[in-house]
């Protein structure tokens, strides 16, 4: 269910090599000009273009890429609607009382809101994918160090990321087992084979987790994991692009300000 | 309860970030204190966080800008205390908006307030509450568990709600509107969750009690009598 991660996507895409500050720039500047936007258009535009560069400089696949939207895509549909029916607002096209205390309408006003935030929703996912799909968490790492995140924190951080492994490895192998004997034929049997599922694993993965720790320690391991820090190095070309691509979706954010979509 | 990435406007965003924070920066001094007491909570605490993150990585889609899941924070309640918690979870957060497109990054403060902070804080009251009295101990594990999750909801609603008030009745009609739809689907998903999270509780006292007595969790004549010593 979970055998691939993004994280091995991104360890294999076309901006691997690119320094992931800049990386980091593009999607966290994306993700703010989005929110700074106050019409649908420039978060469409910023949509548009991180997906293309996704599929075109970073080389990830155009199908993986769409299954990966599908999700999300859905979840902004449903919840855009609650915000219509909500917002109230006019001209009102289309309303009912089902209570004293709601009311639901459609208007021109409550559309073009659900519209802003379905955009604004769909260029914060395309910059978060971009950032997910190009930067492995071994480089975040890096980043969280020199950004003087407490040594406890970063320590963590990697334990954890260690024991999603371990813990994903475990919990398929058992429930794999688990089916093939008829674990999940019915709704009590489910109750008590995902709990003793999520016990054994818990367990045997708290086990795997205290060898690890006793094998660094022996390793003279005093608290800090040792990583290797080198990221690419900050190319010309791609710091132009991230520039260019952030200053014209600056202008496209003031000078669109005003737009609503109908 | 994951909000997504761009559905909450600026303001709030920058609103639940501030509340987050502080919580945030006493729950890594707190790590540090018992990481320097006790380096073997360290995988346990790793493994919480990877437990954490798989089950709240379970995601049924809700109508309200979210989505339903469980939460397993209850449990790293009672063992670490809430804000050890949340510092956990911001960093499961921060995974899961990374690996999985699940959350966000200008949300993550609302998704940390939610999760990390109020449902940890109600599940770990609930645990102050029964620890001394004559509860049973899986009964307290299942109760701070089950109340943890549905308090986590409550907050996303209430965190919905604030952004997206109703034109008539205001933030109340919404956040009741929200409350609503979640609560088909969460309050099973709890009760499920505090039983799941109770019975992964019994084996830990029954294969590991050491580090339970070593943090206090429960009182000794509690841990021996349940393991029927």
């Amino acid at each position: 269910m979970y055998d691939e991660f993004l994280e091995d996507i991104a360890q294999a895409n076309g901006l691997r090599e690119v320094n992931t500050y800049v990386k980091l720039v593009a999607g966290l500047g994306a993700i703010i000009l989005c929110l700074l936007s106050t019409s649908f258009f420039a978060p469409l535009f910023i949509a548009v273009l991180l997906s293309g560069a996704i599929i075109i400089l970073a080389r990830v696949d155009i199908k993986t890429y769409a299954e990966l939207f599908i999700v999300p895509f859905w979840f902004a549909v449903m919840s855009v609607l609650v915000i219509v029916l909500l917002s109230g607002g006019s001209p009102v096209y289309w309303s009912w009382d089902p209570f004293p205390w709601l009311s639901l309408s459609i208007s021109r006003e409550s559309l073009n809101e659900g519209i802003f935030v379905f955009c604004r929703v769909l260029g914060g996912m395309s910059a978060l994918i971009f950032i997910a799909l190009t930067t492995p968490m071994t480089d975040l790492f890096i980043v969280m160090r020199r950004c003087r995140v407490p040594e406890a924190v970063v320590d963590l951080a990697m334990m954890i990321y260690r024991a999603i492994f371990m813990v994903m490895h475990l919990l398929v192998q058992t429930y794999q087992a688990q089916v093939m004997r008829l674990g999940y034929s019915s709704f009590r049997e489910s109750i008590e084979s995902f709990a003793t599922l999520c016990g054994s694993v818990f367990i045997a993965s708290w086990d795997a987790g205290e060898d690890l720790v006793r094998a660094m320690d022996a390793r003279c391991y005093a608290g800090k994991f040792a990583v290797l820090g080198e990221s690419g190095p900050v190319n010309v070309y791609s710091l132009a692009v991230t520039g260019s691509f952030l200053l014209v979706s600056f202008v496209i954010v003031v000078m669109t300000k005003n737009i609503v979509a109908i | 309860m994951h909000i997504m990435e761009g559905f909450l406007p600026l303001n709030w965003a920058v609103f639940w970030w501030v509340i987050a924070l502080p919580c945030l920066v006493y729950g890594m001094y707190r790590l540090k204190l018992v990481l320097d007491a006790d380096r073997e909570a360290l995988p346990l605490l790793g493994v919480t966080g990877g437990f954490i993150f798989i089950l709240s990585s379970l995601k049924l889609p809700s109508v309200t800008g979210s989505c339903s899941h469980p939460t397993g924070t209850g449990l790293s309640a009672i063992c670490f205390g809430p804000w050890i918690t949340s510092v956990v979870c911001g960093i499961v957060l921060l995974f899961q908006a990374l690996f999985l497109a699940h959350g966000g990054l200008s949300v993550l403060g609302a998704n940390i307030v939610s999760m990390g902070i109020v449902g940890p804080l109600v599940g770990y009251a609930v645990y102050r509450t029964l620890r001394e009295t004559r509860v049973n101990m899986f009964l307290t594990v299942f109760l701070a568990c089950a109340l943890a999750d549905i308090f986590t909801y409550v907050t996303t609603s209430l965190e919905l709600a604030l952004a997206y008030p109703a034109q008539v009745g205001g933030v109340g009609s919404s956040f009741v509107l929200f409350m609503g739809i979640f609560a088909i689907t969460q309050v099973p998903l709890a009760i499920v969750e505090g039983v799941v999270l109770a019975l992964v509780f019994k084996y830990i006292v029954q294969l590991k009690p050491d580090i339970l007595l070593r943090m206090k969790v429960f009182p000794e004549e509690k841990i021996s009598a349940a393991r029927g010593d």
